[in-house]
């Protein structure tokens, strides 16, 4: 047995060798690990929130909702902590719309009551000063107006809350908004703890984007297409109206039926391209005034309304007719009028194919327009080296290339501001969560497609269209002057033409003087009996623009068609403002006709090289009216040689 | 003494102001809670109203219990408005 003192020092030195190693320990804890206990007690005491930022809502041209972002709440509460019992589960169940007697049912099982929703802020504001009741709030998107404009807007992801289609996707990194994060206490239940103080960042809402679409067009034209589809027994359609001088698109309307079911909610005008038909006569017709290969008083010969136009030197034909048979000959402007497709093949034939496609790109075909949508059809417009010889007048006619009805309201959009193409836009504001205006759209030009002469030539054109005697003069308004031209094309299915189904369409400019809207109605496969565009799609717009003139509010500006619209009438079309004046070659008489004993179409004879006098001759000889432009030996004529020509059509020589 | 009283002056004042800071953010939460609730009753109204103004409702019982139809192009004028010279 030791001695105490030893005992005593032993004791001593343990308790040292303790102390010394609480001290060291603490030292570890402190110094060296000291960082890693303060985070994880930080995380045991804290939690970071995120808080969601509210997206920004979209509306129209004139601030009406068309999509809003709002706070929703599941409810949840549990039984036992209820301190009103069963009177605060009729509150639960009266506010909440919930039948009373199936929650007293889960109320009596005494466990948790969850009921999913979603509610908002209105239903469940009694309830937030109920005891034992929990909200969940989180921010959920809806639609105050519809279905208008579905197709336009889109929709959200339902598990991210992004955006998934239309508007919705397209501008889906500005409307988000940025969230913000939160840290909470807790303690050791885990109950939290909100403080305004310990917010890290406040989230920032997304920005308000207010489109281009005026609400009340936009459903004079979703009304109108669904009344359309009625009436002509169509299995589809699409509504196009846009502002040319600002590419502004007013209202954009889509139906379809699949499977017997009225399909309302796709951009079909962005992303189904169909061939223009008669509509697009008027780019070849720009081309061919642009590169004066044609003046007022060229005529070609309708070949009584069917032709068998030539493809090769081979003898191979293809047999083109008109829907609207026009005996004897045709200008340019009567072509456009009557849409006739002989004339137009043959004009067509002045051109090069590569003049042809570039007109056609001129005008945006084949590309995509811009337009702030997440998917958009560039169309079809093949390159003119793949072209054959049928070609020239098919794409003449509006066939064998194919626009969206975005791309035709665009092009029809340049004529009626002076040649000048525009980008067509959805967007026109965009402002932040406080309201301070961040973007302003502003006309955004592409190219000039053609020079102002020519467009206001290509606008007297349509004006016959829609005159008397013109295919669409069931769209004449009264006291307005609307002009367009319509377009009727057999439909394709999988690159076979469908016999006895169509696409009915009509494009025109509301008001002539000043345009103030582009429209372009498609109908799709009217089976009622009426399959043109000048029976279906012009009617249907004059419908459009009568709702539109006379509605509350729309996006026409009444005070520039206030403008009395007899002016308008009493504008003369005058026929040849910028050509040269035209010769007349004085003959000596008699003149005898070799076939004035035979009426009906004739050759038109090779003068080619014969001077002027011997030139009129031969040709008034065959019953022709002769033009002469220039002097000199004769170079060509119009028609050419060997081409066909009414008794009594005009032959224009081309000389030196 | 003197410090006791500091002491005790300083106590209230962190108190007063931790108790006004409590009663804000709860007056802050009712008015979030309320701005909710508004909000949600504006987008109900807005939704009743667009509803109601359609042209689908307005213009089928203008034309149904009143007899009145869109007026066509030839029954509108347009009356422009001249600017008054002083």
């Amino acid at each position: 047995m030791a001695k105490p003192a030893a005992r005593i020092g032993l004791i001593e030195a343990m308790l040292v060798i303790a102390a010394l190693a609480v001290v060291l320990r603490a030292a570890q804890l402190q110094l060296i690990q000291g960082g890693r206990w303060q985070d994880e007690a930080e995380r045991s005491r804290k939690e970071r929130q995120v808080l969601p930022a509210r997206r920004g809502g979209i509306y129209d041209r004139n601030g009406v909702p068309l999509a809003l972002t709002q706070e929703y709440f599941e409810v949840g509460f549990a039984p036992n902590e209820l301190t009103g019992g069963a009177r605060d589960v009729r509150l639960i169940a009266r506010s909440l719309g919930f039948p009373l007697p199936q929650l007293q049912r889960q109320v009596a099982t005494r466990k948790w009551v969850a009921i999913r929703g979603p509610f908002n802020g209105l239903q469940v504001q009694e309830l937030r000063a109920l005891r034992g009741v929990y909200l969940d709030g989180q921010y959920s998107r809806h639609y105050p107006a519809g279905p208008l404009a579905r197709g336009v807007v889109g929709s959200l992801t339902p598990d991210s809350g992004r955006g998934a289609s239309g508007v919705e996707l397209a501008l889906d990194s500005l409307l988000a908004g940025v969230p913000g994060e939160a840290v909470v206490l807790k303690d050791k239940r885990g109950q939290t703890y909100q403080s305004p103080s310990r917010i890290d960042r406040e989230p920032t809402g997304g920005r308000d984007v207010f489109l281009t679409l005026d609400a009340e067009l936009q459903e004079i034209s979703e009304r109108a297409l669904e009344g359309a589809m009625a009436e002509f027994d169509a299995i589809g359609g699409d509504i196009v109206m846009l502002d040319p001088h600002t590419g502004e698109l007013l209202a954009l309307a889509s139906r379809r039926t699949v499977d017997g079911q009225m399909v309302v909610n796709r951009a079909t005008y962005f992303t189904e391209p169909f061939e223009p038909g008669s509509t697009a006569k008027l780019f070849t017709a720009g081309a061919l005034l642009t590169l004066h290969r044609v003046d007022s008083t060229d005529r070609v010969y309708a070949e009584d309304g069917l032709w068998k136009m030539p493809v090769d030197g081979r003898g191979h034909t293809r047999l083109i007719h008109d829907a609207h048979a026009t005996p004897g000959s045709l200008t340019l402007a009567d072509a456009i009028r009557v849409s006739s497709n002989i004339a137009m093949g043959k004009f067509s034939q002045r051109l090069s194919a590569v003049e042809q496609f570039e007109a056609l790109r001129d005008f945006g075909f084949s590309s995509p327009t811009g337009v702030e949508f997440p998917s958009e059809s560039r169309g079809t417009l093949r390159m003119p080296d793949r072209w054959d010889g049928y070609s020239k007048p098919s794409i003449a006619m509006g066939y064998e290339f194919e626009v969206t009805p975005i791309q035709l309201a665009a092009a029809y959009a340049a004529i009626a501001n002076q040649g000048i193409l525009l980008t067509p836009t959805l967007v026109r504001e965009i402002r932040s969560d406080q309201g301070l205006l961040l973007y302003r759209h502003q006309p955004e030009p592409v190219r000039r497609a053609i020079s102002p002469a020519v467009a206001k030539r290509l606008l007297e054109y349509l004006r016959r269209v829609v005159a008397k005697g013109g295919t669409a003069e069931a769209a004449q308004l009264a006291n307005w002057i609307l002009v367009g031209k319509t377009g009727t094309v057999i439909r394709h299915d999988g690159g076979v033409y469908q016999s006895g189904h169509y696409t009915a369409s009509f494009a025109s400019v509301f008001p002539l003087t000043d345009p103030q809207l582009v429209v372009v109605v498609k109908i799709d496969d009217p089976r009622s009996g009426k399959i043109y565009g000048g029976e279906t799609a012009a009617p249907l717009t004059r419908a459009m623009l009568e709702e539109a003139l006379s509605a509350r509010r729309s996006a026409l500006d009444r005070s520039r068609l206030a403008s009395p619209a007899l002016e308008e009438a009493a504008a003369v079309v005058d026929d040849n403002p910028d050509q040269p004046a035209v010769n007349r070659v004085v003959l000596t008489l008699p003149v005898s006709s070799d076939s004035a004993a035979r009426p009906g179409p004739r050759l038109v004879p090779n003068v080619t090289g014969s001077s002027l006098r011997r030139a009129a001759n031969a040709l008034h000889r065959r019953g022709f009216h002769v033009a002469v432009r220039g002097s000199g030996r004769v170079q060509r004529t119009t028609p050419a040689a060997g081409d066909s020509a009414g008794y009594g059509a005009l032959v224009t020589v081309w000389a030196e | 003494m003197l410090w006791l009283v500091v002491f005790l002056v300083v106590a209230v004042a962190i108190q007063a102001r931790q108790a006004s800071a409590v009663m804000t953010a709860r007056r802050l939460a009712r008015l979030q809670e309320q701005r909710v609730a508004l909000e949600a009753e504006r987008a109900a109204l807005q939704r009743q109203i667009r509803l109601g103004t359609s042209r689908k409702v307005l213009g089928d019982r203008a034309e149904s219990e009143l007899g009145l139809h869109f007026p066509q192009n030839s029954e509108l004028r347009l009356l422009k408005l001249r600017s008054r010279r002083r």
